[in-house]
């Protein structure tokens, strides 16, 4: 594919994320695999490539949890804001992971699922 | 290319101002139009750096600024890159000097945001990350510092102490600076004490929401020289850029921008962090100083924080970083921050620094940020005696 329309591949993405998937991008002159929003090939540039969706599943590399949200969260009894790396491809992604209120709920490298778009609060996350 | 030298430096206090954007704007103009002894005649072009002009029923900021000094037949630009907007506009000022299309120009950056409260301030800020992955997912800016944080604790070891080590060194060198925004003495204990606001950084661990300005006239070094005033020399400038959002980047514990800015300008400089004497760094939370001054080369990736607290960026340490009191005391601004830095690295090679003056210096490096990194500016400045 050479598709570089930037909206339709952000709704791809966020159908994906809904399959609890993630869309991934592997480029056909390098082999080279990013997260699908990243237009062009971060390695040899090229633009050509192949759609790949993964299983939302991974590891947490960091998050927080705000005491102070910013608007349109204030309502949320709880979260966390979480950088994970996928299991089946070494790319990250992040996103909203209700529910967690102490840093002692979610020790680094807990296994996370990817659990939807929400309009309200974005790419939507789960603990396993 | 003509040597771009810093002729003249202004600035309002940084806090809570009652003024409007355009009169603090002003008044650090002005400011540093007297101490560079020119008339606003003599200024060709305006570089303006400023993120929420909106907030304050003000964009278009330039040609406004140029028309109130009397000069609205000068060319003006304004320049947005989010916490980093100071340097980035800068940069520019100095490459049009540098490629001779002006011999004198006014660098003047400027916020006003602590009327909008810290709800709006939080949303606002949050509006200068990658969005679609980060505020749209729930990440303050503080989140996103906090995630860096823990990241950086995990790989290196380093605990919430660390942290605070570094709000109380730059609290106590901004109780030495009048224009300071944060003018209060703290302890480890304060910090570790004050409420978590987006963990594991707490109140005393973040920066405050600043108003304020920061001007500057840069000159090539002839009209310096025949000026008869004392300046300073731009030897060194560099410019990077860093994945925007957190997931992008390969380590977590480290901003790409940095490295890459400060390389540029450490070999425009011809020096090495070593021959640095002090240095203003991006200290908009306690842990981006610690990222900070590895990537500029000072310490190994994971030594900073014990360095730290050994004293090593005191200002009577190896490498005295912030003697301004850095973001964290002096304040954020965030479109005047780079250009504040700048300032007290003219206030500090002019004589003018007062107790916090580092005694000795002659190079010192500034380092400011946009985000969390994505666009980053070293700049490297030597005395002229």
């Amino acid at each position: 594919m050479t598709n570089l329309n930037p909206s339709v591949v952000r709704e791809k993405f966020i159908e994906s994320v809904q399959k609890s998937k993630i869309l991934a991008k592997r480029c056909n002159d390098c082999s080279t695999i990013r997260i699908a929003t990243v237009l062009y090939c971060e390695n040899c540039h090229g633009r050509k490539y192949k759609l790949i969706e993964y299983p939302g599943i991974g590891y947490v590399n960091t998050f927080t949890i705000h005491t102070v949200p910013p608007e349109g969260f204030e309502d949320v009894d709880g979260y966390a804001w979480v950088v994970f790396t996928l299991d089946d491809v070494s790319i990250r992604a992040s996103g909203f992971l209700p529910g967690i209120k102490k840093p002692a709920d979610l020790p680094i490298g807990s296994k996370v699922k990817v659990n939807g778009f929400d309009v309200k609060h974005g790419l939507v996350l789960k603990k396993l | 290319m003509e040597n771009v030298c810093i002729l003249g430096a202004g600035s309002t206090k940084y806090g809570k101002l009652n003024e409007s954007i355009i009169e603090i704007a002003l008044s650090a103009s002005v400011d540093a139009i007297e101490s560079a002894g020119i008339s606003p005649n003599d200024i060709k072009a305006g570089y303006i750096s400023n993120v929420f002009g909106v907030a304050d029923k003000q964009v278009h900021i330039a040609p406004v600024i140029m028309s109130n000094l009397g000069i609205s037949h000068v060319p003006g630009l304004t320049i947005e890159s989010a916490c980093g907007s100071g340097s980035v506009m800068f940069r520019e000022a100095f490459a049009n000097i540098r490629a001779g299309f002006y011999d004198c120009v006014l660098a003047l950056g400027v916020e006003k945001i602590t009327h909008t409260g810290t709800t709006q301030s939080t949303t606002l800020f949050s509006y200068c990350s990658d969005f679609f992955y980060e505020g749209g997912n729930g990440a303050s800016f503080p989140g996103l510092f906090a995630s860096i944080a823990r990241a950086y604790m995990t790989k290196y070891k380093a605990d919430e102490e660390d942290l605070a080590h570094v709000a109380v060194k730059n609290h106590e060198n901004g109780l030495l600076n009048p224009k300071a925004h944060m003018r209060k003495k703290i302890t480890v204990e304060d910090v570790l004490n004050s409420p978590v606001v987006a963990s594991p950084l707490k109140l005393l661990d973040c920066c405050p929401f600043s108003d304020g300005a920061s001007a500057l006239i840069l000159c090539n070094e002839d009209f310096a020289k025949k000026s008869g005033k004392p300046y300073i020399q731009v030897i060194g400038s560099g410019r990077g850029g860093s994945p925007a959002a957190v997931q992008g980047r390969k380590d977590i514990t480290t901003i790409p921008g940095t490295v890459i800015a400060a390389n540029q300008a450490y070999q425009m400089a011809g020096i090495s962090p070593k021959d640095v004497d002090f240095a203003e760094v991006h200290d908009c939370f306690t842990i981006a100083e610690i990222i900070d001054v590895e990537d500029l080369g000072f310490f190994k990736k994971g030594k900073a924080a014990r360095e730290i607290r050994d004293g090593a960026t005191s200002r009577k340490g190896k490498i005295p970083i912030n003697p301004s009191g850095g973001l964290k005391s002096k304040g954020h601004p965030i479109g005047a921050t780079g250009i504040g830095q700048i300032v007290e690295v003219f206030e500090q090679f002019s004589g003018q620094a007062g107790e916090r003056t580092i005694k000795d210096a002659e190079i010192a490096l500034t380092h400011n940020f946009g985000a969390t990194g994505a666009s980053a500016a070293v700049h490297i400045f030597k005395k002229v005696n």
